[in-house]
C-alpha cells in the first residue's frame, strides 16, 4: 500500500516533528488515504519502476518516484506487529546530533559531516521480539565478616560466620533483542534502552516515510538472547542484595524463570552507512533517544602525525622548562 | 579536491597545536632571556673574605710537580669563582698516630682519625678560610703522605657542611683513593671536580629527576593519544542491571543473614626500630679547637 494524499496526490508520511501524517508537498495534515492495497512486490505500484527487495522487507522507497511502499502481507496476520515505538526524532534532529557528536572529531575523513553524505541517513524500523521473565532467584551460603583492632601490642582478628538466604522474585519486562538479521546484535543492544511508555499500539500509516522489516526469525529461536540478558541482571541484584561479608561461600544458587511472554514490536532506528575507502562505516541512532552508536574511520597517518607532534612538543617543552628551573 | 582536503587537513593541525606552539614560543624566549641574564650575573659573585691568604694549594709532602701546582691552583681558582667556596688542598708527611706522635706534636689524641681532623680544622681555621667570610664557606682536602699512616681527611664548612652528608663526604674521597697511587694531581683534582659539581647545583638530585620525566613523560602522553584515537570505541553501554525490572527493584521474599558463630585470634606485632641514614648535607658534624662548625670525614690507605 502507499499512502496518498487527499489534496494533491503526494506520498504522505508520518512526521515526528508534527507527530502526525502529511504531505511535503502540499503541507495537508492527516490527508493521508490508502491506495493500492495488496499490490504486486515486484513493481512499484505508483509509477510502475522495479523494486528490489528482500525476503524479510516490509517497508521500502521507490528509487524512482520516491513514494514509501508498504508490503501489507508483511505487516498483517502472524507479521502484525503488537507495538511500535514512534521515530521521535527526524532526519533534521539526527544529522544535527551526529554533527554534534563527531564535529571534534580530528581524525575522521573532511566530508564525514557534509550535507550531501548526511542526507543519506534511513530511518528503520527494526523487528524486535520484547520478552517478560518471571524470574525467581535464590541463594543460601556462608558469609564471613572480619574485623581487626589492635590493643597495646597485640592485633586482634575477629571472624564472624553467617547464614545467607535470598529468595526473590523478579519481574521481568521488556528485554529486547532484535530479529533483524542484517541488524548487529551487539550494535542493537549498545542502542538500548527504549521508553516502553511510549510503546503505542501498531497502525500501517506510522511506516509510511520510514524503511522496515518483519520479524527474520521467529521469538523461540533468539529467545537466548534475551534469557542471557535476564540471568545477567538477575546475578548482579542478587550479588548486590548480598552486602557486608569480606568473603561468601555458596552453597546453593539458582536463577530460573518459565518460558516468557513475547511481543513483536517495532523500534525506531536511523541509520546513516558512511563509505570510506571502499569500506562501509555504519551509524546508529535510537530513534527515540538519540543514542549514537558508530566509529568514525580515522586516518592512521594523520593519527601518527598527531601522536609524534604532541610528543615533540611535549619533550621541547619540558627541556625549555628544566633549563628556565635550573 | 584533494588539494582542498589536505589544505583543510593542515588547517586543522594548525588548529590544534596552536596553543602548543604558541606555549613553546614563549617557553623559549623566556629561556634565551634567562640564560643570557644567567651568563652576566654568574661569574660576578664577588669573594667577601680578604683575611684569607690567595694561597690554596700547599705540598708540604711534595707530590705535585711545580707544573701540576700550577695547573690546581688555576682549576680552583676557576672553581671557586663559580661555586663562591674556597677549595684548599694540604700534602703532609708527618705521622699523626701514637702516644709518640701526640707528646712530639702536641695534638690532643693519640687516634689517626680525630688528628687528621684536627690538623684539617685549624689549618682552615687559622687561614681564615672561607668565601664569604673567615671560617665561612669553603672545603679542606688534607692528604698524609706518611708511611703506614697515608690517608685523606675532607673538612667541610659553612655550605659546603651543610650540602655535604655522609655520602657526598664519602664519594669525594673515594676519587682520591681511586688515583692517589698512580697520579696524586688527578686524585686532587677529580676531588676537586666532584665537590664543585656537588656545589653548583641540583644538576645530580633534580637534573635525573628531570631527565627521567623529558624521557618518559612525552612517551607515555603520546602514546595514550595514538592509542586512544586509533582504537575508536563504538559507544557504551547505556542499560543496568535494572532496567528491564518492573518497579526498579526486585521483590524480596527471603532474606536472612542468620549469626552462626564467631572466634577471635590475635597476634603479637613485631616492632622494629630501624634507622637509616645518609644524605642530607651536614656529615660528620663537629666543632673545631677554634670553636667553629665544620663537617668531614677521612679514609685511610
Amino acid at each position: 500500500m502507499i499512502f496518498k494524499c487527499k489534496n494533491c496526490g503526494g506520498n504522505s508520511v508520518y512526521s515526528p516533528e508534527k507527530k502526525r501524517m502529511y504531505c511535503p508537498f502540499c503541507e495537508s495534515e492527516n490527508s493521508e488515504e490508502r491506495q493500492y492495497e495488496h499490490a504486486r512486490m515486484q513493481i512499484c505500484p505508483n509509477c510502475g519502476g522495479e523494486v528490489s527487495y528482500t525476503e524479510h522487507t516490509s517497508a521500502l522507497q521507490c528509487p524512482y518516484c520516491e513514494n514509501y511502499i508498504i508490503f501489507d502481507e508483511r505487516i498483517e496476520g502472524a507479521y502484525a506487529p503488537g507495538r511500535i515505538i514512534l521515530f521521535k526524532l527526524s532526519k533534521e534532529n539526527v544529522k544535527e546530533l551526529i554533527r554534534d557528536k563527531f564535529r571534534k572529531c580530528t581524525f575522521a575523513p573532511t566530508d564525514f559531516l557534509s550535507e550531501a553524505r548526511l542526507n543519506t541517513i534511513t530511518g528503520e524500523y527494526i523487528p524486535f521480539w520484547i520478552y517478560n521473565y518471571d524470574a525467581r532467584c535464590r541463594f543460601q551460603g556462608e558469609g564471613v565478616k572480619r574485623r581487626t583492632w589492635v590493643t597495646g601490642n597485640t592485633e586482634y582478628t575477629e571472624t564472624s560466620y553467617y547464614h545467607v538466604v535470598r529468595d526473590m522474585n523478579i519481574d521481568f519486562q521488556g528485554i529486547p533483542a532484535d530479529a533483524s538479521v542484517k541488524m548487529p546484535d551487539e550494535i542493537m543492544d549498545l542502542l538500548e534502552p527504549y521508553n516502553y511508555g511510549e510503546m503505542i499500539p501498531f497502525r500501517p500509516e506510522y511506516m509510511s516515510g520510514f524503511l522496515g522489516e518483519k520479524y527474520n526469525m521467529a521469538a523461540e529461536i533468539i529467545e537466548n538472547r534475551a534469557h542471557a540478558k535476564m540471568e545477567s541482571s538477575a546475578a548482579t541484584i542478587l550479588q548486590q542484595s548480598i552486602k557486608g561479608y569480606s568473603s561468601l561461600k555458596p552453597a546453593y544458587r539458582n536463577i530460573a524463570a518459565p518460558s516468557p511472554d513475547t511481543e513483536f514490536a517495532l523500534l525506531p532506528v536511523w541509520v546513516y552507512r558512511y563509505i570510506y575507502k571502499e569500506k562501509e562505516y555504519p551509524f546508529y541512532v535510537n530513534g527515540q533517544t538519540g543514542k549514537i552508536i558508530g566509529s568514525t574511520p580515522v586516518s592512521k597517518a594523520k593519527v601518527w602525525a598527531y601522536g609524534a607532534t604532541l610528543w615533540a612538543c611535549l619533550t621541547i617543552a619540558l627541556v625549555l622548562i628544566a633549563v628556565i628551573i635550573m | 579536491m584533494e588539494n582542498d582536503f589536505k589544505r583543510e587537513a593542515r588547517k586543522q593541525y594548525w588548529l590544534f597545536f596552536r596553543f602548543w606552539f604558541i606555549g613553546i614560543g614563549i617557553l623559549a624566549v623566556t629561556a634565551t632571556v634567562m640564560a643570557m641574564a644567567q651568563n652576566t650575573t654568574r661569574f660576578v659573585r664577588e669573594r667577601q673574605n680578604m683575611q684569607a691568604p690567595s694561597e690554596r694549594v700547599y705540598d708540604y709532602a711534595n707530590v705535585l710537580t711545580d707544573a701540576e701546582e700550577d695547573k690546581l691552583r688555576e682549576l680552583i681558582a676557576e672553581k671557586e669563582a663559580l661555586i663562591g667556596c674556597d677549595l684548599v688542598l694540604v700534602t703532609m708527611e708527618q705521622p699523626v698516630e701514637g702516644v709518640e706522635a701526640k707528646e712530639t706534636y702536641g695534638y690532643r689524641f693519640a687516634d689517626w682519625e680525630s688528628n687528621m681532623q684536627d690538623i684539617a680544622d685549624d689549618f682552615y681555621d687559622n687561614h681564615f678560610f672561607g668565601y664569604d667570610a673567615p671560617y665561612g664557606d669553603g672545603a679542606l682536602l688534607l692528604d698524609n703522605w706518611y708511611e703506614g699512616q697515608e690517608g685523606t681527611h675532607l673538612s667541610t664548612c659553612g655550605k659546603v657542611f651543610d650540602k655535604f652528608g655522609d655520602r657526598e663526604i664519602d664519594r669525594a674521597l673515594t676519587c682520591v683513593d681511586d688515583y692517589i697511587d698512580s697520579d696524586p694531581y688527578s686524585a686532587y683534582s677529580a676531588s676537586i671536580l666532584y665537590i664543585t659539581e656537588v656545589m653548583s647545583g641540583e644538576k645530580t638530585g633534580l637534573g635525573s629527576v628531570f631527565l627521567l620525566l623529558i624521557l618518559i613523560v612525552p612517551i607515555a602522553a603520546a602514546g595514550t593519544f595514538t592509542g586512544t584515537h586509533l582504537r575508536s570505541k563504538e559507544g557504551k553501554i547505556t542499560t543496568t542491571a535494572t532496567t528491564y525490572i518492573e518497579g526498579g527493584r526486585p521483590v524480596m521474599n527471603v532474606q536472612r543473614d542468620d549469626f552462626v558463630r564467631k572466634h577471635v585470634s590475635q597476634r603479637k606485632i613485631q616492632t622494629s626500630s630501624s634507622s637509616s641514614g645518609g644524605g642530607g648535607g651536614r656529615g660528620g658534624a663537629h666543632v673545631s679547637s677554634g670553636g667553629h662548625s665544620h663537617g668531614g670525614g677521612s679514609h685511610r690507605r
